[in-house]
């Protein structure tokens, strides 16, 4: 076993066994156990010594074993009658945002088998030309777009496998071609903001958001989001299109498509369609986008377009990744750990400004390092808490989104998402210019985010008052 | 790279043996190229990768050796579980046809350059078969989008990878 990963499992060891020690004041025994959970899962999430979701489920599990009703370590007896059923903790594995992912999922890996992705980048390409500015907006654009509905990580890749043979051919050394390999993770980090499903995270925060009852609708939740990803974009763009300047006037994209018309493609693409305009609708309809989320998996399982084979290929570790999540947030919030962790600092006269970039500049530095999932799984429960506390200047809203944004925002670093070690993996990118770049863009969109949409979002109505 | 991935050249005439090693210096930053003289001093490499947890990516083979053939050395290889998955190429000019039939339906030969070759050629057949391997026997493939196939990579990572 490596060094690193056995030094990281003994640090965890030894977190664990910390509340299990030493007592501390005014936290209930029940706070006790999930606390020494908590711990487990901050140095597993942040060492790595075992995958993500493996942590995960081990959180599951001992959630279970610690303070579920059938707790193999009885609670004390004044905690024992509200207990929260063992079922409830594994039923995270199926919690209703877990199930609109699975719908994204399902359609994305659809996408992926019929090239409905491919093929659609380029006809949208098609009349941007071949100038190197346009090129790049129009780059951005259907990588932001197509990351608000499938995974960053898939639309990097797709993109980058179609940007790669442009870079190729362009002259060595050409900054152009960082600049294009640049935008392709910037964009699908910031789209990804755009939807619930554009990224873990986000769905982290309206689960636990839902909980406490603030539910969010997916359109509901693209309107708060999507113009602020577009002011952040176009200055994105603007930037690398600066920087990157090359001497490069014109380039040839291969935007040839070639839509696959077989019948279950076609069923595949209505039921995409149907899928994303209920979405936008739940207003009309009153469907929640989970129970939308759910059409896909149906019919296109129903229909044999996604086979027992391709259900094989959807990402489960992920899901999972979310259910230890939800999972410890439940556990946190029941066990009251959460109210003494806040309670720990007096954040009365803190003004809501400074909280708010207080809670997104936490998300970002944690995130440039850490898993995004790993990060608002840790976060989102204690800033719901803060937001919820008397006194404080801040809405359970306000916080969930802000750390929410702030996952997505963290971007200067190869580690730092997966779209950006693939955007790395093309070789004519620097760690210094995606350092400069990257760290500039979540700068600017932390300003533009705390600065402008708690006002924007009280104009439209979006905001319950604190 | 958590995994050395070895390139093994077999060669006896030491020019020659040079002139293919020169042409896989593009690789060399990202699997580990050697070349050996005959099919004894190849176990041998072989064996050592394989003892520090190594794969065989790519086996690259005269068929003349002194000692045991190129196309017995592959037919070895293809029989060996640790080494069936390598690619395997003939590089010759000297197979009979019986031995190259041999090679396809026994060693599983995954392509023949006849001598002399091209550099760009044999770089391009080192990659795609490359490519073929690492994308069949390697988790991680971004490590090697630079230097093989970088585009089928990437389609590959698409269905791998997620947000984490």
């Amino acid at each position: 076993m490596p060094l690193w990963r056995a030094i990281s499992l003994i640090v965890a060891a030894i977190a664990f066994h910390i509340p299990w020690i030493f007592t501390f004041p005014d936290l209930s025994a029940e706070g006790h156990r999930v606390f020494s959970v908590f711990l487990l899962a901050v140095v597993l999430w942040i060492t790595e010594a075992i995958p993500l979701h493996a942590t995960a489920v081990l959180i599951i599990f001992l959630l279970i074993l610690f303070i579920s009703d059938r707790a193999i370590i009885p609670l004390p007896e004044e905690f024992a009658p509200d207990a929260v059923s063992f079922g409830q903790y594994f039923a995270t594995l199926a919690d209703p945002i877990l199930m609109l992912f699975l719908g994204g999922f399902v359609l994305a890996n659809c996408a992926s088998k019929y090239s409905l992705d491919k093929n659609l980048a380029r006809v949208v390409l098609t009349p941007f030309g071949s100038s190197p500015l346009w090129i790049i907006f129009g780059l951005m654009l259907v990588t932001a777009v197509f990351s608000m509905f499938m995974s960053n990580t898939a639309t990097a890749a797709t993109m980058m496998a179609v940007v790669l043979p442009i870079i190729r051919a362009l002259p060595p050394g050409d900054r152009l071609g960082a600049g294009i390999a640049l935008s392709i993770p910037f964009a699908a980090n910031l789209g990804g903001i755009g939807t619930p499903i554009g990224t873990p995270p986000n769905a982290i925060a309206v689960s636990a958001l839902t909980e406490q009852g603030f539910p969010i609708g997916f359109f509901e939740w693209m309107v708060m989001m999507i113009p602020f990803v577009i002011i952040i974009m176009v200055l994105a763009w603007l930037f690398i299109a600066w920087f990157f300047k090359s001497e490069t006037k014109s380039i040839t994209l291969n935007i040839e498509s070639s839509f696959i018309k077989t019948p279950a493609a076609i069923v595949f693409y209505i039921t995409f369609a149907t899928t994303v305009l209920l979405w936008m609708t739940e207003a009309l309809h009153g469907m929640s986008s989970s129970m939308v989320g759910f059409l896909p998996v149906v019919v296109l399982v129903a229909t044999g377009v996604f086979t027992t084979k391709d259900l094989q290929t959807i990402q489960w570790h992920v899901l999972w990744l979310m259910a230890g999540g939800i999972a410890l947030g439940a556990g946190v919030r029941h066990s009251g750990l959460d109210t003494w962790l806040i309670g720990l600092v007096d954040w009365e006269n803190i003004s809501t400004l400074l909280l708010v970039g207080l809670l997104a500049l936490i998300a970002i530095l944690m995130s440039t390092f850490i898993s995004n999932t790993a990060t608002a799984n840790l976060i989102v429960p204690l800033g719901l808490t803060l937001a919820a506390s008397s006194g404080v200047a801040i809405t359970p809203v306000e916080a969930g989104v802000f750390i929410a944004v702030g996952c997505s925002l963290a971007m200067a670093l190869p580690v730092s998402t997966p779209p950006n070690a693939i955007a790395y993996s093309s070789g004519v990118i620097s760690t210094r210019n995606m350092m400069i770049t990257g760290s500039l863009i979540g700068v600017a969109g932390w300003v533009i985010f705390i600065q402008l949409a708690p006002h924007v979002w009280e104009l439209l109505g979006l905001m319950p008052e604190p | 790279m958590s995994q050395q991935i070895l390139v093994l050249c077999v060669e006896d005439e030491q020019e020659v043996r040079d002139a293919i090693v020169r042409d896989l210096e593009p690789f060399s930053g990202y699997f580990q190229v050697e070349a050996a003289e005959d099919a004894t001093a190849a176990q041998e490499v072989l064996g050592e990768t394989l003892s520090k947890g190594g794969l065989l990516g790519l086996a690259l083979c005269d068929h003349l050796l002194p000692g045991e053939t190129g196309v017995d050395f592959l037919v070895e290889l293809n029989k060996d579980s640790r080494t069936a998955a390598a690619r395997k190429v003939l590089i010759t000019g000297q197979a009979r046809l019986e031995d190259t039939i041999r090679a396809v339906n026994e060693a599983g030969l995954d392509n023949y350059i006849a001598k002399p070759w091209k550099r760009e050629e044999l770089q391009e057949i080192v990659k795609k078969q490359l490519t073929e391997f690492v994308l069949a026997n390697v988790e991680d493939l971004l490590p090697y989008v630079n230097v093989l196939d970088g585009v089928r990579l990437l389609e590959e990572v698409r269905n791998r990878k997620s947000d984490t």
